[in-house]
């Protein structure tokens, strides 16, 4: 197994990487925050900050009056669970670092039931047809240790075939075809399961290896994946991609739109995401950012200005909102620190497994266990609002919640 | 040291203590602002060649797996998107990655040329975590079965032991030292030694040169708040008072007065909404954050003194 690591995410400006560099970080990573995310968060904390002489630039312009203004179906977000988070433990899931595939169908059958009140049989109808193209969004990022293990991925297709659902009907997918194959996730493994990447990056293009282009790029000048996303459906937000061919290659597009997949658009009708639990600097990278980042292109240009708000204002597109069904988040070995890639320093076994229809409360449960996990490890953490504010905005435009005491987190 | 018991005293005489330790660090932030001012990282480099990548004689039984995968500068956001940010800011200048393989065990070696021994060093810092040396690794390391983290001279290097099947902990040091015994030791003054001895908790030592190695300590403001221009190298540590109180004290020295005060301008210009200013100074103010926790930052020459999380 080829052990690579995170490349989906870069940070970016609007002004380019190399430009970036040039001004010596002075722009800021992703998770310096600005805009949106403080404004709103002063609101709700009800603090009146002190008129600043000078601050930062406004937050850019996005689209998300559009996704709003699409109406919503039974299946929308915050799903027919709204704060409600389970969380699974059992100390036998991952003896001596391997997982005990028994054990983690066990957790997953103990979590769907305290979610749901009923059965895994009975549970199914709560989400699913047997007609639906269900898509399992993983998280491929730092394979043999901290993506989603595959034992979880076989006990949500055991679920679902045995609710009648054919496995051609099941696709598990990432934004990288690369990426799922470097974490097991092959046709071997899971026969008879669709497996697709959102697009495709040439690595030896990526790496400066080669300076052919053709693998990646056609002859107009576009990207070969440009097919795979869908021109109708986008987020867009006031900020350009960069213009190089190395962006161009990892992004697909480098202009102010974001388009979704036409395998959310057209293809998949209902999802479930399989995120990990890790963290992202001095926030995390779960459940809202699994799906926020991984469900569009050209991602890269909006990780400075609008980090924490695209894991809010992606999934408020009907591709995402109206069909991602359910989230369960990967704690079996868990990361506190170092993500969103791999780092052994700061993995443990933690055998958990966290359920929700709501990805929003599920992250607030999540990160405010991964500030405990950071203090008891005399790890640093900045408990300032804001890194928890995106969860607040999302459950202003009623996507789910985010207010600690409406949340009932139940542990089984 | 800043509680609301005798705090204008004591920050008086921290600003004399971190006078005194900045003493011998002086030559090093001159030397350094003066090196930034010479020309591109690699150019500035005094190692005579760059360490080769070890074959695959390590240990019996390897060989090497794939091709040497090199990212230079911004490319290293091709393989390591969402963690590059630190890299970038501490000067990076190029990665080389070679995997290993011995049946079903692998061993992946990533070599982090970065601008300076001081970029190296903080960027171990922040990945050490908890200090677990292995001794028979030849330089500073932190080790775990899975990974082991190592800083020498302008190299932070990581052994990843991430196979089907763990390769032995020998395995995995020889590897490491294979590579290591072609980097020469880079000694000598470090911005940490800018930290007062007095107080300071041993192994919280981190370095600061940008908004991303900052943030998981505090939020002062948005973007480049201490106005640190990635070439400027804050030293910040956890500090014990002799009640057992603890708080965090960031000292920066900067290249002279007058970026010093520019700096502390810009800091009360654009603070963060959630901290609360209760002194202010033209040298300084004093303040609380969102948790109610106290903080000040001083200045003095060329050198702000900043604390903050500084419970009653």
């Amino acid at each position: 197994m080829n052990k690579r690591s995170y490349r989906s995410m870069p940070p970016d400006d609007t002004v380019g990487r190399r430009d970036f560099l040039k001004a010596g970080g002075a722009i800021g990573a992703g998770l310096i925050m600005t805009g949106r995310s403080l404004v709103a968060a002063q609101q709700t904390q009800g603090q009146q900050p002190p008129a600043k002489p000078a601050g930062p630039p406004p937050k850019p312009k996005t689209n998300i009056d559009e996704a709003l203004k699409i109406p919503r179906t039974k299946w929308s977000l915050p799903g027919p669970f709204p704060g409600r988070v389970v969380e699974v433990h059992d100390p036998a899931a991952m003896p001596e670092g391997k997982v005990d595939a028994a054990v983690v169908k066990a957790m997953f059958e103990k979590g769907i039931r305290e979610l749901t009140g009923k059965s895994l049989e009975k549970s199914f109808g709560l989400f699913f047809t047997k007609k639906d193209v269900v898509g399992l969004k993983v998280n491929p990022v730092g394979p043999g240790l901290i993506s989603t293990r595959l034992e979880v991925v076989d006990a949500v297709i055991d679920w679902l075939t045995a609710g009648g659902l054919p496995r051609k009907n099941i696709v598990i997918w990432d934004r990288f075809d690369y990426m799922l194959k470097d974490a097991g996730f092959t046709a071997e493994r899971y026969p008879g399961i669709g497996l697709e990447g959102l697009q495709t990056m040439d690595e030896a293009a990526a790496e400066g290896k080669t300076e052919d282009n053709s693998k990646w790029l056609k002859a107009d000048g576009t990207h070969v994946s440009v097919p795979n996303f869908d021109p109708k459906v986008f987020y867009w937000a006031d900020v350009e991609g960069p213009k190089d061919l190395p962006y161009l290659n990892q992004h697909v597009f480098n202009g102010k739109h974001s388009y979704f997949g036409k395998l959310l658009t057209e293809k998949l009708t209902k999802i479930v995401n399989l995120p990990v639990f890790k963290n992202t600097g001095n926030a995390i990278s779960m459940a809202t950012k699994n799906i926020g980042y991984g469900a569009v292109c050209n991602t890269n240009r909006l990780h400075a200005p609008l980090f924490l708000d695209v894991c809010v204002e992606v999934p408020a597109f009907w591709p995402v909102r109206d069909k991602m069904v359910l989230n369960v988040t990967d704690g079996l070995r868990s990361q506190y620190d170092g993500g969103p890639d791999k780092n052994a320093k700061f993995a443990y076994i933690d055998n958990r497994l966290y359920f929700a229809s709501d990805p929003f409360a599920l992250d607030m449960v999540c990160h405010n266990r991964i500030v405990a996990k950071r203090k008891e490890m005399g790890v640093a953490v900045n408990e300032n609002p804001r890194f928890t504010e995106y969860l607040r905005y999302a459950e202003r435009l009623g996507l789910g919640i985010a207010d600690p005491a409406k949340i009932a987190h139940v542990r089984v | 040291m800043c509680g609301s018991d005798r705090p204008r005293r004591e920050r008086g005489s921290g600003r004399i203590a971190v006078l005194s330790a900045l003493a011998a660090f002086l030559v090093f932030a001159i030397a350094a602002a003066s090196a930034a001012a010479c020309g591109p990282p690699v150019a500035r480099q005094t190692v005579p060649g760059t360490p080769a990548i070890p074959a695959a004689t390590f240990a019996p039984g390897w060989a090497m797996a794939g091709a040497l995968r090199t990212f230079t500068g911004q490319d290293l956001f091709n393989q390591i998107d969402g963690g590059a940010e630190l890299f970038l800011e501490f000067g990076f200048a190029n990665l080389r990655l070679q995997a290993y393989a011995r049946d079903k065990a692998e061993l992946t070696l990533g070599v982090y040329e970065m601008e300076s021994a001081a970029s190296a060093l903080g960027v171990y810092l922040m990945k050490m975590g908890r200090e677990t040396p292995f001794p028979e690794i030849a330089a500073r390391n932190s080790g775990e079965e899975a990974q082991i983290t190592i800083v020498k001279g302008r190299y932070f290097v990581q052994v990843d032991n991430l196979g089907d099947v763990p390769a032995s902990k020998a395995e995995a040091a020889a590897l490491a030292n294979a590579f290591l015994a072609g980097v020469a030791a880079e000694d000598g003054p470090t911005p940490l030694d800018a930290l007062p001895a007095e107080g300071k908790v041993p192994g919280s030592e981190r370095l600061i040169r940008g908004p991303y190695g900052l943030q998981p300590y505090f939020t002062f403001g948005e973007g480049d708040i201490l106005q640190l221009r990635g070439k400027i190298f804050g030293a910040l540590a956890n500090y014990r008072r002799p009640d057992g109180a603890a708080f965090y004290r960031l000292i920066v020295p900067y290249p002279d007065a007058a970026a010093s005060a520019a700096a502390l301008a810009h800091l009360k210009a654009n603070l963060d909404a959630y901290i609360k200013v209760t002194a202010d100074r033209p040298d300084g103010f004093d303040f609380i954050d969102f948790q109610s926790k106290k903080g000040s930052v001083a200045r003095s020459g060329a050198v702000l003194d900043i604390r903050f999380n500084v419970g009653d």
